[in-house]
């Protein structure tokens, strides 16, 4: 090829460049939302999102082979149809109302870069070994990447994908464009794109990302560039959204994510330097990090067998993941279990309140993909997979996982998960932000349940019959609030709708964890409504299970069982006053096939017989948590409602 | 044929490269890899200046200019040994780069073009489905758990109250998005088809409903002016789409592929 022509276009590329500022997006799309819309005077539906999505901006999943960027993920989240990498065409039968691109903020775009680096400009050993097996073949390159997380992990990242300065010239250039683009995709009252960076915190191979999102527009938000991670610590980065907000006026909070995968450390009841936790990080914490990204594709963190012995459902989506940290560089043992999972983080936060005022794990609940193939998708019946690496192919459901081959992580550990859903009063920027902040969020596996808790000391059966959604709002707190002890025991209306679209409902349950008297921490399931028998059975009575109507070999299930909402008023029989408590709604779907029934069924696969029973499941949700605190404690939550 | 060639956006590009080609040959700038002179001009220097600025937020202290030179001359001697050694020839990355660097600039002068009123307007007329506003309904409902209920219901002259359920009893103007997102694909599709306006039996994925439509808005054509954004957005992109397959075809067309 003769060389003038590649420097000809070079000249005019760069006479063309700014490719993303051009026209066509409105002051309305470029800002937080406020003011464009009409919105509800309460909360009147749930909006739907992912706030976990990775594209081939990314550096792990350029790597496993991903070539469709955010212009592709937002029209797939939209509900525009797309072409997977691999060929397939991909579209949502329903679309999301919002979406955060959370591209990793270390090497932003620096496989893609390497990839296409000469190779004789590739000096670094590892690096250029790394580039040729990405340019062997799919598999040789998804191996690559491995490779590069265990080294992230281990710290042995070579220097020349580290040059901060290198890397914040390349990050710059990244960031503009795609803040440009978020705006022309954001249209208030339609769909919400907001800007986010995952920071990829990793001690030691043990997971301690959090996901970075943003309240603003571009004209905040380009002022400053996704802050790296890797190593330091999470103050850092609360340093980082505090000069933030200081020195642009705007808002950002983060979601950790993954705490099943590290080892303990995300949930730790000791501060970062292993000494007590002072009060100060606990607030700054609590601050901060106001959710908690509870179910994705990598495993479910609600809990464990071992921390819940009395939970027949607590096994959901732990197989495999509970193994160890991310890359497997370190096996988890059973005492690192209560760091790892939610509902024990929620007790240790009740512990540490009650010793030093301040709760730093008060936290409210999401789901979301954690997808690294720009396809923001979570329904089971076409699982776009983890990664580019395991988008649909016969050999997905059993293969070695990328993450700790050959270590007892299979194909099929994998989640088609999770959603979040924000009870805001309109779609914009700063109505679902401002939900996250005031915790009024939820968690499903995928399926989209609406799922309405409100507490209070005076509700009673009657309210559903008058307009009970304003009775919750006035006269209690909804999920993510916080209700001061009256001396009363608490009352709640929960109320659970299936997804239209999806199976029956099986139970809906109260979560609640306490401590007690003694300062142990104790928690219970209450079932406060069921399907398989009538409604008006003792509520202490064990609850029979709802049935199985799912055909293994043929991947179906009929909603000849279960049902299409239930209600609860329920007051807590074991209320104890000046008791510290949190109370979180769990709701169960009927069982239902797994991707991996529906991979069998269209790919003709014979699996084990346990692959396949743990391949039937009961979809699920989490409401975020009501906290009820003694009088006179400091509440950390915002104002519910302006 | 001429006339084509004059409004073809691979033309425009290749008189313009041959014009940028003989502009830089003529003030002799470093593009020949036999050349031994590496000159960086003022120009160039400021360049590298705004360059570090971007980044740090302050201008570069002279030891910072210094380094900014030093590795921008390191890259062009490396680039010009690089040619000379005629890397490039058998490189797939190379390869690969530059037909995505043709590939964009094709599509690259859309990007910043700002499109005439007549050219959206005639987007506008063409890609109707895309800018119309859906139809609309505003419409009242009754839930009934099981087709028996339903029946009871109907019996008794259809005053039934209906069950309890967590589900508007009213929408208001609400198109075909907002119903499927709340009532599920089943009932919306059937509200979209209905002929009747009162007394209505839909089902969903819940169980039985009746339906009173109180209005239906047809879906209609919004004039450009209210849309103008919306209809620059997808003209940008679509155009931008459209040029690089048509340039691609017409160099396509210049070859003769033999594959054994």
């Amino acid at each position: 090829m003769d060389f003038r022509i590649g420097v000809i276009a070079s000249a005019l590329v760069l006479a063309g460049c700014d490719l993303f500022g051009g026209g066509g997006v409105t002051e309305e799309q470029r800002g937080d939302g406020t003011d464009t819309i009409e919105l509800a005077e309460f909360p009147d539906r749930p909006y739907w999102g992912d706030t976990h999505l990775h594209t081939d901006v990314s550096v792990d999943a350029f790597g496993f082979g991903v070539r469709l960027g955010p212009e592709d993920a937002l029209k797939f989240a939209r509900g525009e149809e797309v072409t997977a990498t691999t060929g397939m065409s991909a579209q949502l039968d329903r679309p999301l109302d919002f979406l955060v691109i959370a591209d990793h903020s270390d090497a932003m775009g620096a496989t893609r870069r390497l990839y296409d680096a000469p190779r004789m400009m590739v000096r670094d050993p590892t690096l250029r070994r790394w580039r040729d097996m990405m340019h062997e073949s799919p598999d040789q390159s998804t191996r690559a990447v491995a490779e590069l997380i265990t080294a992230a992990a281990n710290d042995e990242i070579p220097e020349a994908l580290r040059d901060p300065e290198r890397q914040a010239k390349a990050t710059r250039e990244l960031w503009d464009r795609h803040l440009g683009l978020l705006d022309r995709y954001n249209e208030p009252g339609t769909f919400t794109a907001f800007a986010g960076f995952e920071w990829t915190l990793m001690p030691g191979g043990n997971n301690l990302h959090r996901v970075v999102m943003f309240r603003d527009g571009s004209a905040r938000t380009a002022q400053v560039l996704p802050y790296p991670g890797l190593d330091g610590d999470v103050t850092g980065l609360w340093d980082y959204m505090d000069s933030y907000e200081q020195s642009t006026g705007g808002k950002v909070l983060a979601i950790p994510h993954n705490s099943n995968l590290s080892n303990g450390m995300m949930f730790e009841f000791s501060g970062p330097d292993g000494g007590p936790m002072d009060a100060d990080y606990a607030r700054r914490r609590a601050r901060h990090e106001p959710v908690v990204e509870a179910t994705q594709i990598k495993g479910d963190s609600e809990t464990h067998p071992f921390l819940s012995p009395n939970d027949e459902f607590a096994s959901f989506g732990v197989a495999g993941w509970d193994l160890g940290n991310l890359p497997l560089t370190a096996r988890s043992t059973p005492d690192m279990f209560a760091g790892s999972y939610i509902r024990s983080a929620l007790l240790r936060g009740l512990t540490l309140e009650q010793q030093m005022g301040e709760n730093p794990y008060a936290f409210g609940l999401i789901g979301s993909t954690d997808s690294h193939t720009a396809l923001a998708t979570a329904d089971d019946d076409q699982f776009f997979g983890k990664h580019t690496g395991n988008e649909p192919r016969a050999d997905r459901a059993m293969a070695a996982q990328n993450l700790g081959t050959r270590q007892g992580r299979f194909g099929w550990h994998y989640l088609a998960s999770g959603y979040a859903a924000a009870w805001a009063r309109g779609n914009t920027r700063a109505e679902i932000f401002d939900a996250f902040m005031r915790r009024e969020v939820y968690a499903t596996t995928g399926p989209r349940m609406v799922v309405r808790l409100f507490a209070g000391f005076d509700f009673g059966e009657s309210d559903w019959e008058g307009d009970w959604v304003r009775a919750g709002y006035t006269r209690g707190v909804p999920m993510g609030g916080d209700l001061v002890d009256d001396g009363r025991a608490p009352t709640f209306l929960v109320s659970a709708l299936k997804d239209p679209d999806g199976a029956n409902l099986d139970r809906v349950q109260i979560v609640k964890g306490w401590v007690d008297a003694n300062g142990a921490e104790q928690e219970k399931v209450f079932d406060v409504a069921w399907s398989a028998r009538p409604m008006d059975a003792a509520s202490n009575s064990p609850v029979p299970p709802v049935g199985d109507t799912v055909n293994r070999s043929e991947a179906t299930y009929e909603n000849s069982i279960g049902a299409a909402e239930l209600r609860a008023t329920w007051t807590d029989p074991e209320y104890r006053r000046g008791q510290r408590a949190f109370y979180y709604v769990r709701v169960l779907e009927i069982p239902t096939p797994s991707w991996v029934l529906y991979d069998a069924k269209r790919f003709g696969l014979t699996l084990p017989k346990e692959v396949v029973e743990a391949n039937v499941i009961q979809q699920r949700a989490y409401s975020s948590p009501v906290w009820l605190r003694p009088r006179g404690t400091p509440g950390d939550a915002p104002p519910i409602m302006r | 044929m001429m006339r084509r060639l004059l409004r073809d956006p691979l033309a425009h590009f290749l008189v313009a490269g041959a014009a940028i080609w003989a502009a830089l040959s003529f003030a002799g700038e470093p593009v020949d890899p036999a050349e031994r002179t590496i000159a960086l001009t003022k120009e160039g220097q400021a360049n590298l200046a705004l360059g570090f600025e971007r980044t740090m937020g302050r201008p570069p202290t002279d030891a910072e200019l210094d380094a900014q030179i030093e590795s921008w001359v390191r890259e062009e001697v490396l680039y010009r040994e690089a040619l000379r050694l005629g890397l490039d020839a058998g490189d797939p990355v190379v390869r690969r780069r530059l037909s995505t660097k043709m590939d964009d600039l094709a599509g690259a002068e859309v990007e910043t073009a700002r499109p005439s009123e007549e050219t959206l307007a005639a987007w506008l007329r063409d890609h109707p489905g895309r800018f119309a506003q859906g139809e609309r309904f505003t419409f009242s409902q009754r839930y009934f758990r099981s087709e028996d209920a339903l029946h009871v219901a109907l019996d008794a002259a259809g005053d039934a109250d209906g069950d309890a359920i967590s589900l508007p009893e009213r929408m208001t103007d609400a198109s075909y998005a907002d119903i499927k997102a709340v009532f599920g694909s089943q009932f919306a599709s059937q509200i979209a088809e209905l002929q009747e306006t009162s007394g209505a039996q839909v089902t969903s994925g819940y169980g039985y409903h009746l339906v009173e439509i109180e209005e239906r808005v047809e879906g209609r054509q919004r004039p450009l002016s209210e849309i103008r954004d919306r209809v620059e957005a997808d003209w940008r992109s679509s155009t931008a789409a459209a040029r690089r397959a048509r340039a691609f075809e017409l160099l396509r067309e210049a070859y003769r592929i033999e594959v054994e």
